[in-house]
């Protein structure tokens, strides 16, 4: 992009091309088995981490802390540049879930295929093996999808980004996300293990998208004060500094075509 | 906004733990549960603050103290229909207000007091982030519904269908709805 900016695009637009590098990031990253790797990264959110803000967790102070979207974004924002570190130019696809069938199946095509080309579709499961939870965890990801007429509508987005007042706003998205979750099941069913899908991603890229969308109609809105400073742990980031999505070098669209133009 | 709020505790009994004797394998894949919770019903509830003198522009239904360290579920409230279940319509003939959706954690995979949340007893120096399984809040609108139910009824029983969406074998499914406290708070313009 001429300024700089990487996009998050759509699922259902993404280019045999760019769902051949998805896959190939992916596989990648989950080969590798250090701080670089997806299991390590996955670990991050649930167990044996536990770094998410989820449910406020308010009870401390009569501060509302309200992280659960900045410190997805952070989240996402490290996760997504470990998949770039391995495949330059990939980025995460949002997945619209109020996209129904025959546009789009209700558990995306890239994630459903087991095999593709005769090869595992790394976006298809992942290995867990956490030999020191208690109990341990060994085996591949799962998933328990409900029946496609219980996704959300358009509607249901439009009475979240109704909401004009930032803590209306964040818990009625945070309560559309565990919706999703929860029409997943399997691992992206608990938070313990939700990370660990592949389709995780793709899932908060679409929360962090109508965020976005959201900051573009209403700013920061009336987003705490005392909020901007607390430290998105185990990141390197404040609050304060993941509220542009532009500043963390990305955007969302729909679909992207690049165009080399030729001189002569 | 000006608030005004009437409140209901919950009552629904709490085990402390579902897992029992753990079993030494690897956990399984969480599921989708079919077996019906234990549903919670409030006592009659006073719902004035919801009649047309007070002119109302939004009524919330809140839930404080959710416990959420296991299973994740949809809350289906229903309002004075305290026989709802897992299969009642999500319709207004119903009762049918609104839902609420809990992601949790899934059971605890870790040592003995992994789970405990001490925020009560936490010392005015301790930085730390608070503990992941403080209890959760959640608040629906139901203003339309509650004042509907206004018109004709001067209280309401408030009733909570919780249905599992994803649990394994360390998450107790039959009372998986846990909380602290139910408030109704209403704004005015």
């Amino acid at each position: 992009m001429a300024n700089g900016l990487r996009m998050r695009l759509a699922i259902h637009n993404l280019s045999d091309r760019q769902i051949g590098a998805l896959r190939d990031a992916y596989a990648q990253i989950m080969a590798i088995r250090d701080n670089r790797g997806y299991g390590f990264l996955a670990g991050l959110h649930g167990t044996p981490g536990h770094y998410c803000w989820h449910h406020q967790q308010n009870a401390r102070s009569a501060l509302q802390m309200r992280l659960f979207l900045p410190w997805h974004r952070a989240y996402l924002y490290n996760f997504e540049m470990a998949a770039r570190s391995r495949v330059a130019d990939v980025t995460i696809p949002w997945w619209d879930w109020t996209l129904h069938s025959p546009r789009q199946t209700p558990i995306p095509k890239i994630f459903n295929d087991q095999n593709v080309n005769r090869r595992p579709n790394s976006l298809f499961r992942f290995r867990i093996n956490l030999p020191n939870t208690n109990p341990p965890i060994n085996r591949d990801t799962e998933r328990d999808p409900a029946p496609e007429r219980e996704l959300p509508n358009q509607g249901d987005i439009d009475e979240v980004m109704s909401n004009t007042d930032w803590a209306d706003f964040e818990g009625a998205l945070e309560d559309l996300h565990d919706r999703i979750h929860g029409w997943v099941s399997g691992d992206m069913g608990i938070i313990d293990t939700a990370a660990y899908d592949p389709i995780f991603w793709s899932h908060h890229a679409m929360i962090d998208r109508l965020w976005w969308l959201w900051q573009a109609r209403n700013g920061n809105g009336n987003i705490t004060p005392d909020l901007l400073d607390v430290v998105l742990a185990p990141f390197n980031f404040r609050v304060r500094d993941v509220l542009n999505a532009n500043s963390l070098g990305y955007d969302y669209a729909a679909a992207q075509s690049v165009v080399t133009v030729g001189g002569t | 906004m000006a608030a005004a709020s009437s409140s209901t505790r919950a009552s629904s009994s709490v085990s402390s733990s579902g897992a029992g004797a753990r079993p030494p394998r690897s956990v399984s894949a969480p599921r989708r549960v079919t077996t019906p919770s234990k549903t919670f019903s409030s006592q009659p509830v006073p719902i004035d603050f919801a009649g047309p003198v007070h002119r109302s522009n939004r009524i919330d239904l809140e839930v404080h103290g959710i416990f959420h360290g296991e299973a994740s579920y949809e809350g289906r409230i229903f309002f004075n229909n305290p026989d709802a279940d897992r299969n009642t319509p999500k319709t207004p003939e119903n009762g049918y207000a609104a839902s609420f959706y809990i992601f949790g954690h899934g059971g605890c995979l870790g040592d003995v007091g992994h789970c405990e949340v001490n925020e009560d007893t936490r010392e005015p120096y301790d930085f730390r982030p608070p503990h992941p399984l403080t209890p959760a809040v959640k608040r629906v609108k139901v203003t339309r519904v509650l004042q509907e139910i206004a018109k004709t009824s001067k209280e309401v029983v408030i009733t909570i269908v919780p249905v599992v969406t994803a649990a394994n074998e360390l998450c107790d499914t039959e009372n998986v709805f846990r909380c602290e406290e139910m408030r109704f708070v209403s704004y005015n313009p």
